[in-house]
């Protein structure tokens, strides 16, 4: 019954209005949605399973598709404990090695040499994990345990 | 000397070519394909274990375990420990027959068992047994309860008391976690056998595929006789003893 009543309603209404009305009605939904997927691309739910997608691939981040150098280093900055995560368990209790990835390659070449030619420890003040880490105030365990230089040569 | 013809000179021309790029492509393939692959989890389809014949041991082979072990793990260097907190991932023990006053000398060292106790009593399952039969520490997890170091019967674990630096690349070791032999799981997983299996004679310590027919250790299991220590607690131990 009701849905007569509107029908009957709209045939009142004269066809110009009825035009603004729709485009309005698509002005609306479109900044309805726009909000929306503003909001999906920008909030990552979960960056456990993102980190597993990003590795499954296989490709550097900076050569992804739409993903620049600056991008791949936000990811990074972001995801880099997911990313060792992921794979210390993998590593650990299912034996799997090799691989891109590891902490024994970031230690590689992220330290630096000090003027007498000694490897810095990664995790020294001022270094390079120590700069971020100093500034958003979180402490890195990683380095209790693992080896904070590159392995001597043999 | 015959002169070239034209078709003569274009078919050499195509057989050079072909062959060329045929080398050439392999030698981009292989230069591509360095692009280091990930291994396969480990299954249960094998169980490492170790068969040490006594017999064949000396003390002073014993002490070449022990160095070979400190030397390719990176422990042993603690200098604020005492003594009874020092670790100790193997180590030379005496045994001695009450009636017949018989010494024998053996190395001792996690005996990555089967039913291991040392992974039931761990509250965070921080201890752990891969499938493959080796039972690790993950450092992440253990909290430094030190309840495996009680549960274990063979006092094969050691607690890390002091901050450490300089560890070796492929062991993780430090303060506040709990520590023990892995059967030098870095080695196995390519290939390699422990450390201290590889200092002393071939036949004197084998390490293998307990599971495997045609490995040396189950066949040398099947001939000669051998024990577990503690057989009595059926932990079904991977590590084997004969001639004690």
């Amino acid at each position: 019954m009701y849905a007569q009543q509107v029908t009957f309603k709209w045939d009142l209404v004269s066809n110009y209005t009825r035009e603004i009305m729709n485009r309005l009605l698509i002005v609306f939904l479109a900044l309805a949605f726009s909000n929306v997927f503003a909001h999906v691309e920008h909030h990552i739910p979960n960056l456990g399973a993102k980190a597993t997608e990003f590795k499954d691939d296989g490709k550097e981040a900076h050569k992804r598709p739409n993903m620049s150098h600056k991008d791949s280093l936000i990811m990074q900055r972001k995801m880099h404990p997911e990313l060792l995560l992921h794979k210390r368990d993998r590593t650990l209790r299912q034996g799997v090695r090799g691989g891109r990835a590891s902490l024994e390659k970031c230690v590689d070449c992220h330290t630096s040499v000090d003027k007498d030619g000694e490897h810095i420890p990664v995790n020294a003040p001022e270094q390079f994990c120590s700069t971020c880490h100093q500034k958003v105030g979180t402490s890195v365990d990683c380095f209790s345990c693992h080896r904070t230089t590159p392995a001597e040569e043999m | 000397m015959k002169a070239l013809n034209r078709r003569d000179f274009i078919k050499n021309t195509t057989a050079v070519t072909a062959g060329v790029a045929t080398i050439a492509s392999g030698i981009s393939l292989t230069t591509f394909a360095a692009e280091p692959k990930e291994s396969e989890p480990v299954t249960k389809e094998k169980r490492w274990g170790m068969l040490i014949d006594v017999n064949k041991l000396t003390e002073s082979n014993i002490e070449d375990m022990v160095n070979a072990c400190q030397e390719e793990n990176g422990w042993g260097n603690e200098v604020h420990s005492r003594a009874e907190q020092k670790p100790n991932w193997i180590k030379k023990v005496k045994v001695k027959d009450k009636s017949t006053g018989k010494i024998d000398t053996l190395p001792m060292m996690c005996q990555h068992c089967e039913q291991p106790p040392c992974v039931d009593v761990c509250p965070t399952n921080a201890s752990m047994k891969r499938e493959d039969g080796i039972v690790l520490v993950d450092k992440h997890l253990c909290i430094g309860c030190r309840y495996c170091m009680m549960a274990c019967p063979y006092d094969a674990r050691s607690f890390v008391h002091e901050d450490l630096n300089n560890q070796k690349t492929h062991m993780p070791r430090g303060k506040g976690t709990v520590e023990s032999c892995t059967l030098c799981v870095h080695r196995v997983d390519k290939g390699g056998v422990p450390a201290c299996a590889e200092v002393v004679d071939s036949d004197a310590v084998i390490f293998g595929d307990l599971y495997d027919a045609n490995s040396k250790i189950n066949q040398t299991l099947k001939k000669i006789q051998s024990t577990q220590i503690r057989a009595d607690l059926n932990l079904n131990t991977g590590v084997r003893y004969s001639g004690i």
